[in-house]
């Protein structure tokens, strides 16, 4: 309990760390090269977190390959540092960084220019300017962030999973699982109130996010969007943005590539020791990780395709509700993504544990993780879908009326079409995100619905990590496959669709 | 109708000794490039029969299988987990087929259950990891309570493995004092978490520099090249059989007992040498690194007891390794 609060706020503080001077820089300076850092800062978040975790673990360890190249790796017998506490953190303070960098990016991007132009007229140094302005306005963006990333912090299983379970180091929702899984369903009355204090901490988070947000209706003028020009420093600033994504980002990276070619842990890599075995073993041999490839694929697949197909009729239907009515709607629709993996997967096994009429019990098939997935993921795919559908001018819809147009046809003919590329874009998020998810599935795979997230933990725990290295790498490769060809589409969506652009 | 009723009888008494085939869903705590060679090897033999295998720690398999249970269908055909024990109380709650016509020539009568329902496959035995970094090379249990190891001693948690339960068992059991001696491992820092993979990359990575572990992982990772070693330590060691039972739900019973002779068998015994580990069957030969068996010093326990205070044995130890 008193380590998930611990680990979730200063997650949260690095976060902010990392994440606040990005979205400023990326936002709000004339910073050489800051697209591309912004995009690059996203990546951890569309990472499955157990894959982050694990790349950081071989990195840091005493027989990291990478460092033992270098020749700078901790002794033999000292334990790895990014193991239990510290290591928790400062991963979740990486993983969280994007959630707090788009928070506050759409903050900055809506501060208006002319307040900071006034300001320097007077005389104020772009330090004193950027104090006195800036943040003021920024307090709530701020806070927001912080509570997001804290909520986030709760709700992690698959950080505390690979660094915190090797060393007794529990946070909730890997208590719950190892109770779950020692222990079986007998437990699950005692796991359930667990989950339901998670579920408060999490709604105790957002709340504190709302009500942060709240003070947002400061009214000022929307002027030209604010830039603050480095000058001199422009070049050092990029530079230091560049050296800290390579150390939190492409070593790491590097870190889990050299493992997933070592034929055994704590073989150095050399010319020699070099292997492929590892990804021959997992992606043509083993059967239970090419099902786990299938699976998660379907699965993944699935719930994009479903939940991109119902957010446009869902869009359009909300967009005709009054507002009070809708903000309930979208808060039932939030609240299984807010709401802690763990939480949800536990609601599922009691939902459907005991046989219901007509379709049995659901429990150890694969429907049960498809439910789980198009609960969890459905506002994800609400986002993108909802804001086209605002913006398309009520012009349309009106002059096709005028024509006699009934209204489905109007949807048909009017409002899919124009909303089918964020449609595309949502089913694509849900496919990268349900693709590596881990904590529902951990509690709720069974024997021929593994997911890919399961299959790796288990390799880990089997003691084959440098095949579960290999995994992630494959996983890796998927995952930024998916991300160029969603940047590829970015032309065609309103802006605002993916967070980068 | 007399050709007919013959007809009939004679296609019953074909059916019955007609080839294995179907799907057949293993459950184990086999490491996972093992299930799936074992699978491999099998259905190379019988083709029609396709091996689906799902692998975690012994006590995460049975929860697995009892929430199965709970929910009215149990998925498992077969089980092949870590110990006896485990077995015994499934037994006991009527879940485990008899097969008593068995293939068991040249497996040591003592490890086979008197009814028939579990068989022996292999003897992994439990004892000293150290990293070839290390600067003290353990001979004897009691040296991991030395100041050299303080701090740097991995060991699986019976919550996790089923192998590291039976070791508790037998180490309390045999040792003077057994429990005092896991109080002065606990005084020593040593770390009881996760099964005895993790204890293999902590040692292996170098994290730790000791662990108490089963003899074919590091045996078998020493081979392809990681700085490891593996000790019989002189008191003796632990050691479970890792049975095979079919379950009484089983849909496919004839390729489940086709699978369990096919372990027994010379070929599966041959297989699980190949695999690093002590065959069941004292004439398959040993894996390479291995001293010679009758030299390998096991230590008995109490399997019963152990049964019946399985519950309290882990709550001991779990208060005792800060769990």
């Amino acid at each position: 309990m008193w380590n998930t609060l611990d680990t979730a706020f200063f997650g949260a503080v690095i976060a902010l760390l990392i994440g606040g001077p990005f979205a400023f820089a990326v936002a709000m300076t004339d910073m050489p090269t800051r697209r591309s850092l912004g995009f690059l800062l996203l990546l951890p978040l569309i990472i499955a977190p157990q894959v982050t975790a694990l790349s950081w673990l071989h990195m840091t360890g005493p027989s990291s390959t990478l460092l033992n190249m270098l020749g700078i790796a901790p002794a033999p017998g000292t334990p790895n540092p990014i193991l239990g506490r510290q290591g928790i953190i400062l991963l979740f303070g990486v993983q969280h960084a994007p959630i707090v960098f788009i928070t506050l990016r759409a903050g900055l991007v809506g501060l208006p220019g002319d307040l900071i132009e006034a300001a320097r007229a007077s005389g104020a140094t772009p330090l004193r300017a950027f104090y006195t302005i800036v943040l003021p306005l920024m307090r709530p963006w701020i806070a927001a962030a912080g509570a997001l990333a804290f909520v986030s912090g709760i709700g992690n299983f698959g950080i505390p999973a690979l660094l915190g379970l090797p060393v007794n180091y529990l946070t909730l929702p890997t208590l719950i699982y190892r109770q779950m899984s020692s222990f079986g369903p007998g437990v699950l009355p005692q796991m359930a109130s667990l989950s339901v204090l998670i579920g408060v901490l999490a709604l105790l988070g957002i709340l504190a996010q709302s009500f942060a947000m709240r003070g947002r209706t400061t009214r000022y003028g929307q002027g030209r969007a604010a830039r603050i020009s480095l000058g001199q420093w422009r070049y050092p600033a990029a530079g230091l943005a560049w050296l800290l994504l390579t150390v939190v980002l492409l070593m790491p990276a590097l870190a889990l590539l050299t493992t997933s070619l070592v034929p055994a842990f704590g073989v150095p890599l050399t010319l020699q020791t070099m292997t492929l075995a590892n990804f021959e073993e997992v992606l043509l041999r083993q059967a239970s990780t090419i099902r786990a490839f299938q699976n998660s694929a379907m699965l993944a697949g699935a719930a994009a395709l479903i939940l991109a197909a119902v957010a446009l009729p869902i869009a359009i239907v909300l967009e005709r509700f009054s507002t009070p009515s809708r903000r309930i709607l979208q808060g039932i629709a939030e609240l299984p993504y807010a709401l802690p993996g763990i939480v949800l997967a536990i609601a599922c096994i009691l939902l459907f544990l005991r046989p219901l009429p007509l379709i049995g019990s659901l429990y150890a098939t694969a429907w049960i993780i498809l439910i789980a997935y198009l609960m969890r993921f459905l506002t994800l795919a609400m986002k993108p879908v909802a804001n086209a559908v605002t913006r398309i001018p009520l012009e349309f819809d009106e002059a096709a009326a005028t024509c006699g147009a009934s209204p489905l046809r109007r949807v048909v003919t009017i409002t899919a079409p124009l909303a089918a590329p964020a449609a595309a874009a949502a089913a694509l998020l849900v496919f990268m995100s349900a693709f590596n998810e881990l904590t529902v599935s951990a509690l709720l795979w069974s024997s021929r619905n593994e997911t890919l997230g399961v299959v790796l933990f288990s390799l880990q725990e089997a003691g084959l990590g440098p095949q579960a290295a290999a995994i992630a790498v494959a996983t890796v490769v998927v995952v930024v496959a998916l991300l160029a060809v969603l940047d590829r589409l970015a032309t065609r969506l309103p802006q605002g669709v993916l967070p980068w652009r | 109708m007399r050709t007919l009723l013959a007809a009939l009888v004679l296609a019953a008494a074909s059916s019955s000794a007609l080839a294995a085939e179907g799907t057949l869903v293993l459950y184990t705590s086999q490491p996972n490039t093992d299930a799936q060679q074992t699978a491999d090897a099998f259905m190379a033999k019988y083709p029609d029969v396709t091996v689906e295998w799902v692998r975690d720690g012994t006590p995460r398999i049975m929860a697995k299988l009892s929430a199965e249970i709970e929910a009215g269908q149990p998925q498992a055909d077969v089980l092949l987990i870590a110990d006896i024990v485990t077995m015994e109380g499934l037994k006991a709650d009527g879940r485990l087929l008899a097969f008593p016509e068995a293939e068991i020539e040249g497996i040591d009568e003592a490890l086979v259950d008197a009814d028939r329902t579990y068989f022996p496959t292999k003897l992994i035995t439990t004892g000293i990891v150290y990293n070839t970094n290390a600067p003290m090379v353990p001979t004897s249990w009691l040296d991991l309570t030395k100041p050299e190891a303080a701090n740097m001693i991995a060991m699986p948690s019976p919550l996790t493995s089923g192998a590291a339960m039976i070791h508790t068992v037998t180490l309390t059991g045999n040792l003077d004092n057994g429990w005092d001696f896991y109080s002065a491992l606990a005084e020593n820092g040593a770390q009881a978490s996760g099964g005895n993979g993790d204890v293999l990359q902590a040692v292996s990575g170098g994290d730790k520099l000791y662990g108490m572990i089963v003899d074919f992982m590091p045996i078998r990772e020493k081979a392809k090249g990681a700085p490891v070693e593996f000790v019989f330590p002189t008191e003796g060691v632990s050691a479970v059989t890792e049975p095979v039972a079919i379950l009484s739900t089983t849909q496919n019973p004839e390729a489940a007992k086709a699978f369990v002779n096919f372990l027994l068998s010379e070929e599966g015994q041959s297989l699980a040498v190949q695999q690093g580990y002590i065959p069941a069957r004292a004439d398959a030969g040993l894996p390479e690194g291995y001293p010679d068996r009758s030299t390998i010093n096991v230590l008995p326990y109490d399997a019963a007891a152990a049964l019946a205070d399985d519950a309290a044995n882990k709550e001991r130890f779990s208060e005792l390794m800060g769990q």
